[in-house]
């Protein structure tokens, strides 16, 4: 067998909780599933830790910020690092926000050595934000060994260096339970590991590979290659033939990110497909997204478990995500639209399956969900079947999206935000309660006032008279207007202003919002915008 | 008699055997609980399944988020069926985790409403979700109205119509009124709480029977319902 690859993982600490943009000092945590999943110093200090529940981290930390895991964030707010160390080493994977490996042979020659290279990177990270602590960089033998490298280094807050050669002897006296914070084995194995007396890696290791293949099967075998520093999969995972690139091209350029991921969606699912059809799963894929214009978008994704095609298609979006949020001016910003994707698996191996857990996970409701919307897709259009996605906003209507359900990784979603209303990152925008009922387009209206004549907003938000009546407007502008009934209002409340995007013509909207309530107790949400007067919600 | 003076003790255990072995499961078994608040509602104390409701009146898609809430939370999915109004910031803050609700629209945008493919994916629909809510298309088929019942009824599917349901068989009719706004002045002030009257009426929701919710506007968790126990 040959010897792993040397490689440096960087690491951030609590990635999730910086993505969202909490210095160290302030009390947060991010939730996913009703349980920390990271958390600030500042918390960690008042014993907020990993796992817990909302109400025992909200009893140690009173006056603690929770928020709701939200991955797209963490990827698009990772973007800026990854693009640094790209700077250094353009060959370099993504395992997840947070995280990055790459070999250290090029690099470590430029730079002059495993030590200069581990402190350039803590350098280059540190140079990009003041506000972010460096991450940990680890260098060692082997991926498995150079993460617990990392998460030694950010835990030390110097960068870990194992000699080249040592990474058994660095992997012998560390706990066994690596293993499942790395996510390379289940919870139950490592479980069954400590109960057999096998607390550390080096125990794990001295076994003979034979018998850990007989009594545990290929989980064990990996562990215990993993455990014995040989962080290579067996050289049967050979490189994968040419033609599993797969591309599409774009005859009509995509303006949006949509339709570039339902392209990604099939070339995903052809490439699982046919990946699937040989036994093997991949773990590394290399995504290329090009632009009209000729910008380009380049990343290579690993995950130790294989991608299934939805974790693909997520990952195609985190980097188109990554993408378009570029900040103006910064090299291969994205100005056209997308002409090219492309799915190339850099690395396969043989997939040995993965044993489902009988409680939690995924419900038999879910699966059976998940099949029905795929059959409701074939039934109707791709279009028809949506889900929501969190997008935010000031007015009810831009604070949700519904996106295709088939280019969503349904399970391990979270859409919910708590923290609605006038909190949170949306000033201005409508208290609770919400309108039950949201136009998507407005209903054309007209209020007026006690002379009967159609109420105004001056630019500095004063209404010319109270309103008095409401009346609903239909038709259009080329056939012209009926009016209907006019209805007392009993009650209002307004202007209340929006300007929004004054920096971009196209999109630059200036409004004022009103509350009115008519004398059949129907609470309305109207809206006054370029003098005209439209229902956009119902308190219904 | 001898005879009779040994069957009086013997009546317990002999109800007991009769309810084991009884063929049929009650309505009552058969239910996705409510919150208490709607509880009175339903002589079966909440929603069974099978059955189609419904919801009408000024208050008719709040209440219908808010009956259907507790379901969604212990891991129901909730199709919205040609219901692209619905206002998901009010879902959440009534409770509905909005992981778990996929909006299936039957028409194309600009085109009229076709009742044959509504019933298509209606039916297609009670497959796989367990709560439906939906807007009933003008020209139903009365056969067409006749087999989807037959199939929401099978697949143990809980619909409820959101306005009128038109030609769509209903076991039962929730009438909302929002009796009551507060916090909304005269120019002054924002629609705070409002009190909801539901009414129920039809076939299978006999007696007269009707309940009142608040929605508040407490900024606190909208995991927890919005709905507070005021019952009439």
């Amino acid at each position: 067998m040959d010897a792993p690859q040397r490689i440096v993982s960087i690491w951030y600490p609590d990635w999730p909780v910086t993505a969202a943009g909490f210095a160290a000092d302030v009390p947060a945590a991010v939730m996913s599933a009703n349980r920390v999943i990271a958390r600030t110093d500042a918390a960690a200090s008042d014993g907020v830790v990993v796992g817990q529940r909302r109400r025992r981290a909200q009893r140690r930390c009173p006056q603690i910020v929770l928020l709701d895991h939200d991955p797209d964030r963490d990827a698009r707010e990772f973007e800026p690092v990854v693009r640094c160390v790209a700077e250094l080493s353009p060959r370099l994977d993504v395992i997840e926000p947070g995280w990055i490996s790459l070999r250290a042979r090029g690099p470590s020659r430029y730079v002059g050595g495993d030590e200069a290279l581990a402190d350039r990177l803590v350098q280059l990270t540190s140079e990009l934000s003041t506000s972010m602590d460096p991450p940990g960089v680890g260098i060692a033998d082997g991926r498995f060994a150079s993460s617990i490298a990392a998460r030694l280094a950010a835990r030390r807050g110097r960068p870990v260096l194992v000699p080249a050669g040592g990474s058994p002897t660095f992997c012998a006296d560390l706990p066994i339970g690596w293993l499942q914070t790395l996510g390379e084995c289940d919870p139950d194995l490592v479980e069954l590991f400590g109960r057999l007396g096998l607390r550390r890696l080096g125990d794990l290791a001295a076994l003979d590979a034979v018998d850990v293949l007989g009594r545990f099967g290929h989980p064990g075998v990996h562990a215990h290659r993993l455990a014995s520093g040989m962080d290579t999969r067996p050289s049967s995972t050979t490189d994968p033939a040419p033609e599993r690139r797969l591309d599409h091209v774009l005859d009509d350029p995509a303006a949006h990110s949509s339709a570039v991921v339902f392209i990604a969606k099939q070339l995903a699912d052809e490439l699982a497909g046919s990946l699937a059809a040989d036994g093997r799963v991949c773990t590394r894929l290399v995504v290329v997204l090009e632009s009209e214009h000729g910008e380009r978008s380049e990343r290579s994704w690993y995950r130790s478990a294989g991608m299934s095609a939805a974790a693909m298609v997520e990952r195609v979006r985190w980097q188109l995500d990554a993408w378009v949020n570029l900040p103006r001016g910064s090299d291969q910003e994205l100005t056209g639209g997308v002409v090219l994707v492309r799915l190339t698996p850099d690395e396969v191996r043989a997939d040995d399956g993965s044993q489902l857990g009988l409680w939690g996970g995924q419900s038999e409701a879910d699966r059976r969900a998940a099949r029905t919307i795929a059959r409701l897709t074939t039934l109707t259009s791709p279009d028809a079947v949506t889900v929501p996605v969190w997008r935010g906003g000031r007015l009810p209507a831009d604070r949700y999206d519904w996106v295709p359900a088939a280019m969503v990784d349904l399970d391990r979603r979270t859409v919910t935000r708590t923290g609605s209303g006038p909190v949170g990152p949306w000033p201005g925008a409508l208290p609770t309660p919400s309108p039950a009922t949201v136009f998507a387009d407005p209903l054309p209206a007209e209020v007026l006032d006690e002379r009967g004549e159609l109420v105004q907003v001056t630019g500095r938000g004063v209404v010319s008279a109270a309103p008095v009546s409401l009346r609903l407007l239909t038709g259009d502008d080329a056939t012209g207007w009926r009016r209907g009934r006019p209805r007392p209002i009993i009650a209002w409340a307004g202007p209340w202003p929006v300007e929004e995007r004054w920096w971009e013509p196209d999109r630059h909207r200036r409004l004022a919002r009103f509350q009115m309530l008519t004398d059949d107790r129907e609470g309305l949400l109207v809206v006054l915008e370029r003098q005209r007067w439209w229902i956009s919600a119902r308190y219904d | 008699m001898e005879l009779a003076a040994d069957a009086a003790p013997l009546t317990a255990p002999l109800a007991a055997l009769g309810d084991r072995v009884a063929p049929l499961a009650l309505a009552g078994e058969r239910t996705i609980p409510v919150d208490e608040t709607f509880g009175d509602l339903f002589a079966e104390g909440g929603l069974v399944r099978g059955r189609t409701i419904a919801c009408e009146g000024s208050a008719a898609t709040s209440t219908a988020l808010a009956l259907v809430a507790p379901a969604v939370r212990s891991g129901a999915w909730l199709a919205l069926i040609d219901l692209p109004t619905v206002g998901l910031d009010a879902a959440s803050e009534l409770g509905v985790p909005l992981e778990r609700v996929v909006a299936i629209g039957t028409r194309p945008p600009g085109a009229v409403d076709d009742p044959g493919r509504w019933l298509d994916v209606v039916a297609a629909a009670a497959d796989g979700f367990d709560v439906l809510l939906v807007r009933a298309p003008i020209g139903l088929s009365a056969g067409g109205v006749r087999k989807l019942s037959v199939r929401l009824r099978q697949r143990d599917v809980v619909t409820i119509v959101l306005g009128d349901p038109g030609s769509m068989a209903c076991d039962g009719t929730l009438q909302t009124d929002a009796e009551e706004w507060s916090g909304l002045g005269d120019g002054h002030g924002h629609l705070r709480r409002r009190q909801v009257v539901v009414r129920a009426s039809g076939r299978r929701l006999p007696g007269r029977r009707h309940c009142r919710f608040t929605v508040p506007v407490t900024s606190t968790a909208p995991s927890v319902p919005a709905v507070a126990a005021i019952s009439a």
